[in-house]
This record gives C-alpha cells, structure tokens and sequence, in this order.
C-alpha cells in the first residue's frame, strides 16, 4: 500500500472508531496502535509509553490545567452573576441590554477563562434564567450564551492557542495577542446584531425597560469583580512583558484567584473547593488524554510517512492560495462539528503547517482563522460542547431553539473569518505591535 | 462484586481528591518559586517536581473522569439506535476501552518498572529518578481500567451519580 492509500485508511478507520462513540483519547491510542503493529511491526509499539510521558511531562503543558483552575475557581464562584448583573443594570437603557450585557459578560469572563464551555456555563448559569425570565425569545438568548461562550478561547489565555503555539512552535505569547482584536471585533458584532433585532421587534424593546437602580446598586457587582479584572491585566503585564513564562503566569493568577474567591466569595468551605478541584482535574485529565493520545496518534502519522506524504501532495496540488485556505476551511468545518478543537490541532497542525508555510500563510494569523473556525463547531451538531453547556443551563429552552438562536451568530463569524482574511492586520496588527514584526 | 464497586468508587474520589492536592501543590510551588527566583535566588528542583506532580495528578483523577463521564466521545451513534441496541453498543464500547486502558496499563508498567531496574535519572542539575514519574502512568490507566469494570457490573440500586 501506498503511503496515501494508507493514509485514506486512517481517515476511514478513525472515523468509524471515534463514531462509534468511544471516548476520543481511548480511539486515537487503538487507531495508532493498530496501524503501528499492521504497517510497522509491533516493534514500533516499544515508543508508545515514551511518547506518552513526554508529551505530558513538559513545563510548557503545564499551563493548561492551571489555566483550568484559574477558570474554574472564578466560575464556580457567583463571579458570573456578578459580572452579568452590573453590566445588565449599567445597559439598562440600551435597547437589547439584557442580551448585550451576556454578550459582553462573556467576552470580559473570557480574559479569565481558556476554555469556551466553561465562559457558556459561567455566564449562562445566571445569564439564562433572567433573560427568560424578562421574556427575551429563548433563541436568542441561548445563542447569544452559546456563541459568547465560544470568545473563550479566542480571547486570551487560550487552552486551544497553547497547543496550538506547542504544535507548530509559534510564541504562545504572540498567538494569545492576536486573539485580542478580533475577540473584541466580535463582541462588536454580536452586540450589534443583539441590538438590531430589538430594534427591529417592539416588543422586545419594552423588556429593557430602565428598572431604576442607583449608580451604586449599578457598580456594586463590578466592584466585586474587579480584583478579577486586575489579575486579567496583570497577567498581560507580566507575559507580555517577558517578565514570566505563560506556566508561571498561570500558576499565580490561579493561586491569587482561588484566594479572592475565598475572600470576596467565601468559598472556603471544603465543599466549595471541592467544586473547584474537581471540575479543574476532571477536565484537565479529559483534555490532557486527549492531547497524550494524539502524540501517539501523530507519531504513527509521521512513522508511516502519511504526514509528510500528504503535506507534500498538498503542496503538490499548487492550488491557488485563497482555494487552499478556502478548502481548509471547508474541511476544518466539518471535523469542527464533530471534534473538540484540542484533537483537531493537534491531528491536523502537523499536516498543515508545512502546506501553509509552502504558501507563504503567516502561521499567528491563521491560528486565528482556525480558532474562529472550530469555534463554530462548538455552537453547531452534532458535537457542540456550548450547546450541551446550554442545555444544562437552560433545559426548558429546546435543541432545535438553540440551533436557530446560534444560526445568525454562526454567520457572524463566517463573516469574521472573511474579514480576517482580507485584512490579516486585524490579528497581526496588535502581536506586532507588542513584540515586534515576527 | 457489590463490594468491588463500592471500593471503586471511592478509589475514584480519593483519587480525584489527591490529584486536586497536588495540583493546588503545584501552583503553590511554582508561586513560591517565582517569588523566591525574584528575590535573587536560583531555583533548580521546582519546575521538574512541580511537572511530576502535575502528571501524577492527571493520571490520579483519570477513573474519577471515567466514572463521571468526563472523557469526551462522539455519542451520535447512540442517540439513533434502538434502546436495546444501544445497551449492546454501550457494553462494546466499555470492553474496547476496559482493553485499551488494560494495554496501556501493562505496557507503561513494563517501561516504569525498566526505569526502575536502571536507576534511570532525569537529564537536569536536580536529576530525580525517573521511575516515580513513570510509575503514575499504570497506576492511573490500571486504576481507570478497574473503574471500567465497575461500571459494567454496578448493580441498578447502586447507581451513582
């Protein structure tokens, strides 16, 4: 067999092993393994422990379960509520409040979270109930949770951004700031069309009725907050600055947030913190297996040379350069809805990366687009992570409703991928003005 | 077999338990380690150590992951089928993934206990044994392994959460 005809059979195997619904990290390893013994003996199989530890035991994964914490200790507190109640009575008068001040909730609660299910549980746990409750159409709140959710892990820090700067040795740093712009380009949009459509339904206007708070009822939730908001600062000060490496940077803004929930929050309780800890281990091993597994996975790849062979056709196909990261997005797409983004970058970064660079695509940039991308995949089925998250929020609100309330946000960010597209300097412009052209 | 699951169960939680300890562990080493590094010390051990304890803590709350169903699958397969061909298909993939775990768990035991025979050290200033390290790996896929088989012989009124 060819190395692509072998190659062919992976994607086909792969695919009906992971449908089949076997948890994903347990999948790669027996695709791996199986392909390993068939086509390379089972002498090859002697590397499998090797490449599992390694892939783990490295300073810069380290990151990610402290990033986890950091998330989890914030989100477990009523920070969220907090957040989204000042904002909502400061918005009061804006027509479309209720919704923009999720959307915008998110976008803030994002800077401390690196992952997109938990800023849609976060901010959804106390978002949801009082926009149903004000009568806001449930599609429309249940999107605009589900996709400002998705801001998680474009907005920096980013669980997805950081292996993916492992995956092709981009500068974490450098990656986690060209998400900065056009996570705020869609906070814009989505608040715009939440405005828009208020606007354009009467009765939805009369929702936003100014309830007639003091300014100090407004602000008394964001000053709760705003020792959070600190942290989110200091942590650009201190990475951006070359002061401490992104692990470092989690591990304190992680230790200073768990003592401000205690503090501000009270969570001192043994039970509080086991909320904390329990949500950050049990996710951290999820995304942890998964990314040892698709070191096995990818080393099987590349043994077999099917990653270099199919890069180098790629490359061979001399497509034009717009049709290639059209057809990338296309294919991104689709495993999007199916896979959770870490799987997808660490399977498919290996294969692209030299088909990008053949092209001359600079590699920040299109960590932005491929962010945006399987952002999508989050918020759409089959596999959305956010519209399960949603789901546990909000089980009175139906699937088909969310579907249709995440439709026109879906669209919002094609929209955003186009614009990056066109004008690269919407993630670029910032990293380099920061660090310097790279 | 009541029993055995009973004990699984809290194999799980106390697993969990100790990899939330070490986690916290680690975060606190690494603060302290800036904060010592700032006041114009040298650290050397903190970054390895605070690496294993991270590892082991993957490994630990890996069955306590299994039992509350926290690593992630493509469930659509399920959805569609029959209630009763979905029991089948639940019980395939618990077999396949009790064997996976089963082969993970021995191979990475051959290699720790390997490393343990050598001696084998780390690379660094600090330079532990490297077997403490590679022992977490069958200890957190054999423990998932059992977890596995819990889950497929729990008795009804014993349903967790």
């Amino acid at each position: 067999m060819s190395e692509l005809q072998i190659g062919l059979a992976i994607v086909v195997v792969t695919l009906i092993v992971l449908f089949s619904g076997l948890p994903i990290a347990w999948g790669l390893i027996l695709v791996a393994v199986g392909f390993l013994t068939v086509f390379a003996g089972p002498a090859s199989l002697a590397n499998v422990p090797v490449i599992l530890i390694d892939e783990l035991a490295s300073f810069a994964l380290l990151t990610i379960p402290l990033f986890i914490l950091l998330g989890a200790a914030v989100g477990t507190s009523a920070a969220g509520r907090d957040l989204y109640e000042s904002l909502h009575r400061l918005l009061g008068r804006v027509p479309g409040g209720l919704v923009i001040s999720n959307i915008l909730a998110c976008g803030i609660f994002s800077a401390i979270s690196g992952s997109s299910p938990a800023t849609a549980a976060a901010i959804g746990k106390a978002g949801m109930p009082e926009m149903l409750r004000r009568g806001v159409p449930p599609g429309l709140a249940a999107g605009s949770i589900c996709a400002g959710g998705t801001l998680g892990i474009l907005i920096p820090p980013s669980i997805t951004m950081i292996l993916y700067g492992l995956s092709t040795e981009t500068s974490i740093g450098r990656l986690f700031l060209s998400g900065v712009l056009p996570g705020l380009m869609l906070i814009a949009m989505f608040s715009a069309y939440a405005w828009f459509q208020t606007l354009r339904n009467r009765r939805l206007l009369k929702l936003d009725d100014p309830v007639g708070y003091t300014l100090a009822q407004k602000v008394e939730g964001l000053v709760r907050v705003s020792p959070f908001i600190g942290i989110i600062i200091a942590i650009g000060f201190a990475m951006y600055g070359g002061l401490a490496t992104p692990s470092e940077v989690a591990a304190i803004s992680a230790i200073l947030a768990l003592m401000l929930v205690i503090i501000i929050y009270r969570a001192w309780r043994v039970r509080d913190q086991w909320d904390i800890f329990r949500s950050t281990v049990r996710e951290s091993t999820m995304i942890l297996m998964i990314i040892a597994a698709a070191a096995v996975f990818s080393y099987m790849m590349s043994l077999l040379y099917v990653t270099q062979t199919a890069a180098q056709a790629l490359v061979e196909l001399n497509l034009n350069r717009w049709v290639l990261l059209l057809a990338i997005n296309v294919f991104l797409l689709v495993a999007g809805a199916f896979l959770p983004p870490v799987a997808i970058i660490l399977m498919v970064m290996p294969i692209l990366q030299p088909v990008l660079e053949a092209v001359d695509f600079d590699l920040i940039w299109f960590a932005v687009i491929m962010t945006i991308n399987l952002e999508i995949g989050l918020i759409t089925p089959p596999v959305g992570l956010n519209l399960y998250v949603l789901r546990g929020v909000a089980p009175q609100v139906s699937l088909p409703q969310v579907l249709k309330g995440s439709l026109p946000f879906v669209f919002l960010m094609v929209l955003a991928i186009v614009l990056i597209a066109i004008f690269p300097q919407i993630a670029l412009w910032l990293p380099n003005r920061m660090m310097g052209i790279g | 077999m009541k029993r055995f699951v009973w004990v699984m169960d809290r194999v799980s939680i106390g697993g969990a338990v100790l990899a939330g300890l070490l986690l916290a562990l680690a975060a606190l080493l690494i603060t302290w380690m800036v904060l010592y590094r700032a006041m114009g010390y040298s650290t050397y051990w903190e970054l390895e150590l605070s690496v294993y304890m991270m590892v082991a803590s993957m490994f630990l709350a890996s069955p306590y992951t299994m039992k509350t169903n926290g690593h992630v699958s493509v469930d659509l397969l399920a959805h569609y089928l029959p209630p009763r061909g979905r029991r089948v298909l639940l019980v395939v993939i618990g077999v396949v993934s009790l064997a996976v775990c089963a082969y993970l768990a021995w191979v990475t035991l051959q290699f720790a206990l390997h490393a343990y025979s050598t001696g084998e050290r780390s690379e660094s200033a600090w330079a532990p044994l490297k077997w403490p390290l590679f022992m977490t790996m069958p200890i957190g896929f054999g423990l998932t392994m059992l977890q596995y088989a819990a889950e497929m012989v729990r008795p009804d009124e014993m349903e967790a959460a």
